[in-house]
């Protein structure tokens, strides 16, 4: 989860988020480049005498057209590679699906034995001490690690969205449609998210948590909870 | 204990407000590769025609390239490494899977040295 302050990414906990956060450091070092050229043109521009005498441009205005083509190719190549990246076919191991609700979210793993269960924000009245508010739930979303999730996400009433940002997950929920995401759970861990879409009153107060198991622990807690 | 980990964790330093130059891999190299660079060319141009606007553009440019192209040399050996860590523990971890099983390639070499002796 993020801190109290915290501007930048969370840690990735899934390739594609990996990918994201090398892609955001790229730009950011392009804006860099781009800010550091705009602001030594801007003082040269304040120090510069004005003159009306210019009639004929022909090398800045090769400049101006070249220069942002190019900086616009190496900020598109990454990106698209990254955006096809997302949609590869990963034969997934796991299917959930996540339907919104107001306010929280229902879960289902119908694989092999038909599992479902809601999941609803903890108020802060009945928190444990040490625990995070308006950010833990009753029942978390259990998924193995190291295994592809396919995530279904779908709404029964007005739209959701399903984000968990250490994945590098969002997923509109909009009633009568079906949404694919998937994700890769890299490591062991509890990933934090919440409702991305403006759903009502209690939209800050349906929080998403899923929790990254070894494969035996994923299984011990599927079969106790369908028996 | 007095003189464990001097710098602190997490700790960043954002140029001009948002590229956090000791957090971001390369970064801090190619800010300060791109000082150098800067410092040459501009200081270089100088001396040779003592023309002082023209030495501060080629100055500013030259920041901008040496920075830009440390950048992405630096990039993709980063890169080509996170794929060779990535191969690594595949294979790290298929063979403490394979290992011993008829699908371990040690298996497989061994066997046809047996067949030639």
């Amino acid at each position: 989860m993020a801190n109290h302050s915290q501007l930048g990414f969370q840690d990735a906990s899934s390739p594609i988020m990996e990918e994201l956060i090398q892609f955001h450091d790229h730009a950011l070092m392009v804006a860099l480049a781009i800010c550091s050229l705009v602001l030594y043109l801007l003082t040269l521009m304040l120090t510069e005498k004005l003159s009306s005498s210019t009639v004929d441009a022909q090398e800045i205005e090769l400049v101006w057209t070249i220069l942002p083509a190019m900086v616009l190719i190496t900020l598109a190549l990454p990106s698209l590679r990254i955006l096809y990246m997302m949609d590869e076919i990963n034969e997934p191991d796991l299917t959930l699906k996540a339907i919104g609700h107001q306010w929280y979210w229902t879960y289902e793993y119908t694989d092999f034995k038909d599992l479902t269960f809601d999941s609803y924000m903890i108020p802060t009245a009945d928190l444990p001490l040490g625990h995070f508010r308006l950010l833990e739930v009753d029942h978390r979303v259990i998924v193995p690690t190291g295994s592809t999730v396919r995530v279904i996400v779908t709404a029964d009433d007005v739209l959701h969205s399903w984000a968990v940002p250490s994945l590098g997950v969002k997923t509109d929920a909009i009633p009568g449609r079906l949404n694919q995401t998937s994700f890769l759970a890299t490591r062991p861990g509890v990933y934090y998210g919440q409702c991305s879409e403006i759903c009502g009153a209690n939209h800050s107060f349906m929080p998403i948590v899923v929790e990254s198991a070894p494969l035996p622990n994923f299984e011990h807690w599927s079969s106790s909870l369908s028996s | 204990m007095a003189g464990e980990g001097d710098s602190e964790p997490g700790k960043s330093f954002k140029l001009l407000g948002f590229l956090d130059v000791q957090n971001v891999p390369c970064a801090r190299e190619s800010v300060l590769y791109g000082s150098l660079g800067s410092l040459v060319m501009g200081l270089g141009h100088f001396l040779a025609t003592s023309r002082v606007r023209r030495s501060c553009d080629v100055a500013v440019g030259g920041f901008i390239c040496t920075m830009l192209g440390y950048w992405f040399y630096c990039r993709y050996n980063l890169a080509q490494q996170r794929i060779r860590q990535r191969m690594l523990k595949e294979g790290m971890k298929n063979r403490v899977l394979f290992e011993g099983s008829y699908l371990d390639p040690e298996k497989e070499q061994t066997g046809s040295e047996r067949g030639d002796s």
